[in-house]
This record gives C-alpha cells, sequence and structure tokens, in this order.
C-alpha cells in the first residue's frame, strides 16, 4: 500500500482513542509485526501528547495534524502542533535516564527515539513543530514478519 | 480531564488496585497519588496494580506508576504490576523501567509476591 493518510485533530487528550485506533489499522494494513506495530502506536501516542501539552498547550482552539506516509519499505509519520517549539538539538544531546525514577517525565522522546528507525524534529516557521518518525518495514515483499 | 477508574479490594492483606480506562495523566496523577496517600494512612504495606483493563499508557501515565512506586517504598512498603499488556512491556523494558517494577502474570502470583521479600 503507498499513499498518505491525514487525521486532525483538537488539542484533547480524549481524541488519542481515534489516533490509536487509525494508527492500529494503518500498520496493520501495512503488515508490520506485532512488536513493531505495538512501538509504532506507542510512538505516535508519544508525539501527539506532547504536541498537545507543550506545543499547543492544552489549548482546544489549536490542532494537531498527522499524516501517514504509506511506502513499500517503511512508514514515515509527520505530527504537527502549533507550538513555538523548543530547542531539540539540546535535548536530544542531553536525554535524561529513563531509569531514574526521581523523574517522573521526561521519557517520551527517549521512548521515540528507541522504538522508531528515525526520530527528527523541525520548526516549520509560521506553523509549529513538525516530528517525523520512521519505521521501516522488514521481511520480503514489504511485510515485517522477518522481524523478532 | 479523567480517563482512569481505580478500583481498591483486598486479598491475603495486599491490596489490589484495579484500574480501568487509560493511564495518561491530567487528573489521573491526583487520583492515583490520592489513593495510594490514602492506602499509606490505612498502614497498607503491599499493593498491586492491576493493569489488565487498561486500554494503554503513555509516558506520562508511567510516570504516575513511578510516583505511585517510589511513594510506597519510601513509607516502607513496595507497589507491583499485575497482567502487563505487550505495549506496556516494551515501555517498561525500553525505559529500563522493567529492573524497577516487579510484574506479575497472574494475581495469585502477584499476592505470593509479597511473602518472598
Amino acid at each position: 500500500m503507498a499513499g498518505t493518510i491525514v487525521i486532525e485533530f483538537p488539542s484533547d487528550y480524549k481524541f488519542l482513542n481515534i489516533v490509536d485506533l487509525v494508527t492500529a489499522e494503518v500498520v496493520q494494513t501495512l503488515c508490520f509485526e506485532h512488536k513493531a506495530a505495538n512501538e509504532v502506536g506507542i510512538s505516535v501516542i508519544e508525539a501527539c501528547t506532547n504536541a498537545i501539552e507543550h506545543g499547543n498547550k492544552q489549548s482546544a482552539d489549536e490542532s494537531v495534524r498527522i499524516e501517514y506516509h504509506c511506502a513499500a519499505d517503511r512508514l514515515t509519520i509527520e505530527v504537527c502542533d502549533r507550538g513555538k517549539g523548543f530547542d531539540f538539538a539540546n535535548y536530544l544531546a542531553h536525554i535524561p535516564n529513563p531509569a531514574n525514577i526521581d523523574h517522573l517525565r521526561g521519557r517520551g522522546i527517549y521512548i521515540m527515539k528507541n522504538m522508531m528507525d528515525s526520530l527528527e524534529f523541525e520548526m516549520v516557521p509560521g506553523q509549529g513543530m513538525k516530528v517525523k518518525l520512521v519505521k521501516r518495514l522488514r521481511g520480503e515483499g514489504g511485510g515485517d514478519a522477518q522481524q523478532g | 480531564m479523567q480517563s482512569v477508574r481505580i478500583h481498591s479490594r483486598e486479598k491475603d492483606g495486599v491490596v489490589i488496585l484495579d484500574l480501568q480506562g487509560k493511564l495518561m495523566g491530567g487528573d489521573d496523577a491526583d487520583t492515583f497519588k490520592a489513593t495510594i496517600y490514602r492506602l499509606i494512612e490505612e498502614g497498607r504495606k503491599s499493593v498491586v496494580v492491576n493493569l489488565h483493563d487498561i486500554n494503554w499508557i503513555n509516558s506520562t501515565g508511567m510516570g504516575i506508576l513511578i510516583s505511585g512506586y517510589t511513594t510506597m517504598r519510601r513509607s516502607g512498603g513496595d507497589l507491583t504490576l499485575l497482567h502487563v499488556s505487550d505495549k506496556i512491556r516494551s515501555i517498561l523494558y525500553v525505559t529500563k523501567l522493567s529492573t524497577i517494577f516487579r510484574c506479575f502474570a497472574s494475581e495469585e502470583d502477584a499476592v505470593k509476591g509479597f511473602e518472598e521479600v
């Protein structure tokens, strides 16, 4: 399957249910194996949580846009908010230890970075922050059945 | 916004918290924290968090569980996890929190788990 699926929703956590369902359908259609499908689902929820909370400051007037770009060998997901962004280069260079239980927050980016094949941030002038997640399909014929 | 419901029950002196819904931050943190503090005030030391009916969790929700764990440990108790889904297990593994939380597949084992500590 090749093509792009786009959804846009107000900055409210209650819509993450819909995001989770759409993501599950996309990874199933692309034949990702179970573990990889879970990793994509978890990462998209993390990206959307950050977009709602940090990007759009939970303002229901602002929306979060997700683009699922499906290709024969990979799924690329772009999550865009309307926020002012953050110093992602500095953050990525100093990601906190996720096993430190003195920290209750700050594991979302670490999770995305370790569950996806690629994680990029881009500040789009006049729009907001864009998070780009890539998961490659492994196995012959585009399916992911060979991945352990 | 509250996404999680918590039902408290007891088995062989162990408190089992049945969580239902989504664990993702917001008011969920206050609800869970209030439950843990109430249990500590009641002198309870052994708490199992049953995640069987948790549809999904994000890193903020994981922080809520960490908060409950550290609060119980600092008061001389312990908190373990029951019925951890593949998704939650993935998060625990990748964040290395799997080395912190004891996880059980059955309620019987979870309750017995406190006898071994």
